[in-house]
């Protein structure tokens, strides 16, 4: 708002607007730094680009969250008025220069005038807002604070508000000036600057007002100038950062292609790159993810790991990255080594993957990935995974599934019950292939839910069939331990073995199975369909292919498996499912951590095979809540958030009063 | 520092075993083999002396074409070169005629040091380290809990019943069979395993090594393999408590021979 009519713009203006102008583009090439990153394989769509920065960022859909209700209207109030003022002072500039005059509201048309008031009326009260947060015992612990200066930007977390705030400040008050002096016709339209100017006689306005335009001026000027040193530095970088952002591909891992390494007789394994162990190793856009960090702490604070004290912060994690890179770019600090100082294995490995940080980050940052490929340094080049993560990866490799149960085994499960469970090697062709997993193979409890699956499919004359000892673990856990190369030789043996066969789909009861099978093959060029369990129940009950007969009583709790709905946005079926297996007295409620705010059961990312982390242990905390709703049946969709909550229920002592089911257990009950 | 390490590739622990029909051995075909878990601590000894010491690990096995995968696996994880005793000859050795071969084949290199894991998983027997020893006369220490080198010698803890340590100094070259748990064995990475396609696994016959069917022939013979029946036996004991506490700690101590 640079409202200089009543006095010429003086020549001197433009010669320091021009110094800093020149002062911005010489900080600016910071956003540059991430070219030292290798080059990005998710492909970049001029549409999306143009949608994004739309939506994300104009329309701030990111920022608006019910879990952080106060701040989403800070930042909208924050964002919007700025945004305005932007708009705004461009405006004034063109009409300045004469520039578009029959298109261009004047100052004192009365909406302009208007919606320029409620700009800056908006940017204070977010400050203000902001201001408060940061000042009160409302400040979230996970959130950094440093008054006035810190880490690597100028003025500091509530030194730039005050900036903002002044310049508000100051702006309403040069109008008012401008005001009082011009005595427009629809001076009232500035309601706020107009009130104000009614305070001091005009002679008074008068002598104030080169003293007030200059200031704001210099106030304005010095912000652009010191822009990309300072917080706001986001409000550029942030918007490139969601603008390039591949929708599609974003929290998916990026392919090695290993087996291609593995078969180049000239590959030279000392100077492959495998994961990131330097900040180079990072694609530019991951790195120009860490640029975008806006240190809002969103992330930090919905971490189920964080939640339970162990040592990983995603923040923290995408901080160093870039402390790491402007160290390296800037030359403004040293290089401290990313991995093992900057950021603890300990960190790296306390990740689940559960995408909470990535469905809570403002500036879609993409933290999973890039925490899999610092393990995927740690393991494929220099073979640290944890032991025990070590082991099971071992006995993946030689038993095709994580516990080292015999391969030969594999249809125990189905076996030992006198089930007769058509195999793929007989049948050759079929409708539904139920993919069994691991879990449901092996593990006593998921056992019983791939038993309850099979009465679903025969209650629903389905033609479907397994793949009995042919099938292997999908890799999903060795994928997300960073082991891309055992993740890559199972999902090829998988592909080969599946390729002998004909389906329409595949149907599995694991979300783990479901997004390897469904999403990471694609990326080694399949094409199946896809479907988990609860997605194909609510088919067969639409279709009025099962006769049930709901009578499950008590109060029933569904937890939400990440995979399932962060990772895949299947939120509604289970749930449908659920409810149509209460009888009259049964009742589905919700913990308050649901849906796309779920709180992860600890075990994926690999975690089910190693502990790392301090602190409790994720599946008590998770199961606490759900015992919190007063809930006798805590519902599951997923093999490791079943064995989680049922251990969780074996150490709180609660056998007796609650029960842990998996959705096709609760429907098997209910056949009629 | 240089350190020879004998593998052995056995059935995965949890394969499903079957017992072959001439009941000497187990059917094959559908085991998962992997490396005698004691002899990948050895390894990893080996490999951590290598590193504080250099010198060079050479690993080397006695068995079927398959067994050149416990070679691949060592290799990948830092060995330097492997030796494959490889002869049809060799199918169904005693462990004096493995401790024969590996003789011939280990003699004529100049090693500081032979490390094997304790026992082998699969028969149990636990003698080839202090057999081989015996064929080349060097020292040998079995069940090794920890080692220190020093100079033209090596330190080394050994296990004994009972909860009993015994300390020992042993002059290079020697032989230690090395307990599991000694260290923490390392997992092979991507890089180490691309590397482990240059390293050479060189292929030694009975013949190269001059033995003959003599040397070969098994001593000890397998007679039969079988799966122990399990029984199940329960007795009432009767009388007053003192009584009964009395009958249980006599059946325990002598029948059930637990205490």
């Amino acid at each position: 708002m640079i409202d200089g009519a009543a006095v010429h713009v003086p020549a001197l203006f433009y010669i320091f607007a021009g110094l800093a102008l020149f002062y911005f583009l010489y900080n600016f090439r910071r956003a540059f730094a991430a070219r030292i990153g290798r080059p990005e394989t998710r492909r970049i769509r001029p549409w999306e680009v143009i949608t994004n920065a739309l939506y994300y960022g104009v329309a701030q859909r990111k920022v608006t969250s019910r879990h952080f209700g106060y701040a989403s209207l800070m930042h909208l109030l924050l964002a919007w008025g700025f945004m305005e003022l932007l708009f705004a002072t461009s405006v004034d500039f063109l009409v300045e220069r004469g520039l578009f005059l029959e298109l261009l509201p004047r100052k004192d048309t009365p909406w302009f005038a208007a919606l320029n008031e409620l700009g800056g009326l908006a940017l204070l009260l977010g400050s203000l807002l902001a201001l408060a947060r940061r000042h009160t015992s409302a400040r979230p612990a996970a959130l950094p604070h440093n008054s006035f200066a810190g880490r690597g930007s100028l003025l500091g977390d509530s030194g730039i508000l005050i900036v903002l705030i002044l310049l508000v400040v100051g702006g309403f008050l040069a109008e008012s000036a401008r005001l009082s002096i011009e005595a427009p016709a629809a001076a009232w339209a500035s309601f706020v600057a107009y009130a104000v100017s009614l305070t001091l006689s005009s002679q008074t306005w008068q002598s104030l007002q080169p003293w007030l335009w200059w200031s704001h001026a210099a106030l304005a000027l010095g912000l652009i100038a010191l822009l990309p040193q300072t917080k706001l530095f986001h409000s550029i970088i942030g918007i490139v950062n969601v603008a390039l952002t591949n929708r599609a591909e974003h929290g998916m891992l990026r392919p090695m292609n290993i087996a291609a390494h593995m078969e180049n007789p000239d590959a030279a394994p000392d100077d492959l790159v495998l994961g990131v162990g330097q900040v180079e190793d990072f694609t530019t856009k991951q790195l120009l993810d860490a640029e975008a960090c806006t240190e809002c702490a969103r992330c930090t604070s919905v971490c189920p790991a964080h939640a339970v004290g162990s040592p990983l912060s995603p923040m923290k994690i995408v901080l160093a990255m870039r402390h790491n890179l402007y160290a390296q770019t800037m030359g403004d600090r040293v290089a401290a080594p990313l991995i093992g100082e900057l950021i603890s294995t300990e960190e790296l490995w306390a990740c689940t993957t559960c995408r909470a940080c990535m469905e809570e980050c403002p500036v879609i940052i993409d933290h999973i990935p890039a925490i899999i490929d610092m393990r995927r340094f740690l393991v494929l080049s220099e073979g640290q995974p944890p032991r025990d993560a070590a082991t099971s990866l071992e006995k993946t490799t030689q038993q095709g599934n994580p516990w080292g149960f015999p391969r030969d085994n594999r249809l125990k499960w189905a076996l030992d019950a006198g089930l007769d469970v058509p195999v793929m090697a007989d049948k050759r062709e079929v409708d539904v292939l139920y993919w069994v997993g691991c879990a449901g193979a092996y593990d006593p409890r998921n056992q019983e839910v791939a038993r309850a699956m099979v009465a679903i499919f025969q209650a629903a004359n389905v033609d479907f069939a397994v793949l009995g000892t042919e099938e292997r673990c999908t890799g999903d856990s060795a994928r997300r331990m960073g082991e891309e190369y055992v993740y890559e030789t199972l999902a090829n043996q998988n592909i080969a073995t599946l390729a002998n066969y004909r389906f329409n789909r595949i149907v599995t009861t694991c979300p783990h199975c479901l997004q390897t099978l469904g999403r990471d093959y694609r990326q080694l060029g399949t094409t199946w369909q896809v479907t988990h369990h609860s997605d194909y129940i609510q088919e067969l009950i639409d279709q009025g292919r099962l006769v049930l007969d709901g009578q499950l009583t008590g109060t029933v709790t569904y937890h939400d498996a990440c995979y399932l709905g962060r990772h895949n946005g299947i939120y509604e079926s289970p749930r449908n499912v659920v409810a149509r297996t209460l009888g009259p007295e049964g009742k589905l409620v919700e913990m308050p951590l649901s849906r796309s705010q779920s709180f992860c059961c600890g075990a994926g990312g690999g975690n089910m095979w190693y502990e790392v982390s301090k602190g409790e242990r994720i599946n008590l905390n998770r199961f606490d809540q759900a015992v919190a709703t007063g809930a006798q049946t805590v519902v599951t969709a997923c093999s490791f958030c079943m064995i989680m909550m049922d251990d969780a229920r074996k150490v709180r002592g609660e056998e007796e009063r609650v029960q842990v089911k998996d959705i096709a257990e609760l429907i098997a009950d209910s056949l009629a | 520092m240089n350190i020879c390490v004998l593998l052995k590739q056995v059935p995965d622990q949890g394969s499903v075993f079957t017992i072959d029909s001439d009941e000497t051995w187990v059917q094959e075909d559908n085991l998962v083999f992997t490396t005698n878990e004691s002899d990948n601590y050895a390894l990893e000894e080996a490999l951590l002396m290598k590193a504080s010491k250099g010198g060079e690990v050479v690993v080397c096995t006695l068995g079927p074409d398959r067994a050149s995968q416990t070679l691949k696996d060592a290799l990948a994880k830092g060995a330097d070169r492997a030796l494959f005793l490889r002869d049809d000859a060799f199918d169904r050795l005693d462990s004096l005629g493995a401790a024969r071969a590996f003789a011939a084949a280990l003699r004529d290199d100049s090693f500081d040091l032979i490390l094997c894991g304790l026992q082998a998983d699969d028969t149990g027997e636990g003698q080839l380290g202090p057999m081989l020893a015996e064929q080349l006369s060097l020292p040998h220490v079995t069940l090794v809990v920890q080692t220190e080198l020093l100079d033209g010698c090596i330190k080394i803890k050994q296990e004994l019943e009972g909860g009993w340590f015994r300390h020992l100094e042993a002059d290079l070259p020697a032989l230690l069979t090395i307990q599991s748990g000694i260290n923490k064995p390392r997992y092979a990475s991507l890089k180490g395993i691309m590397a482990m396609k240059r390293k050479e696994i060189k292929q030694v016959s009975a013949a190269d090594l001059s033995l003959t069917t003599g040397d070969l022939t098994p001593h000890q013979i397998l007679k039969r393999l079988y799966v122990p029946a399990k029984t199940k036996e329960t007795q009432f004991l009767e009388g007053s408590p003192d009584e009964v506490v009395a009958q249980l700690v006599e059946k325990l101590a002598n029948e059930a021979k637990v205490l």
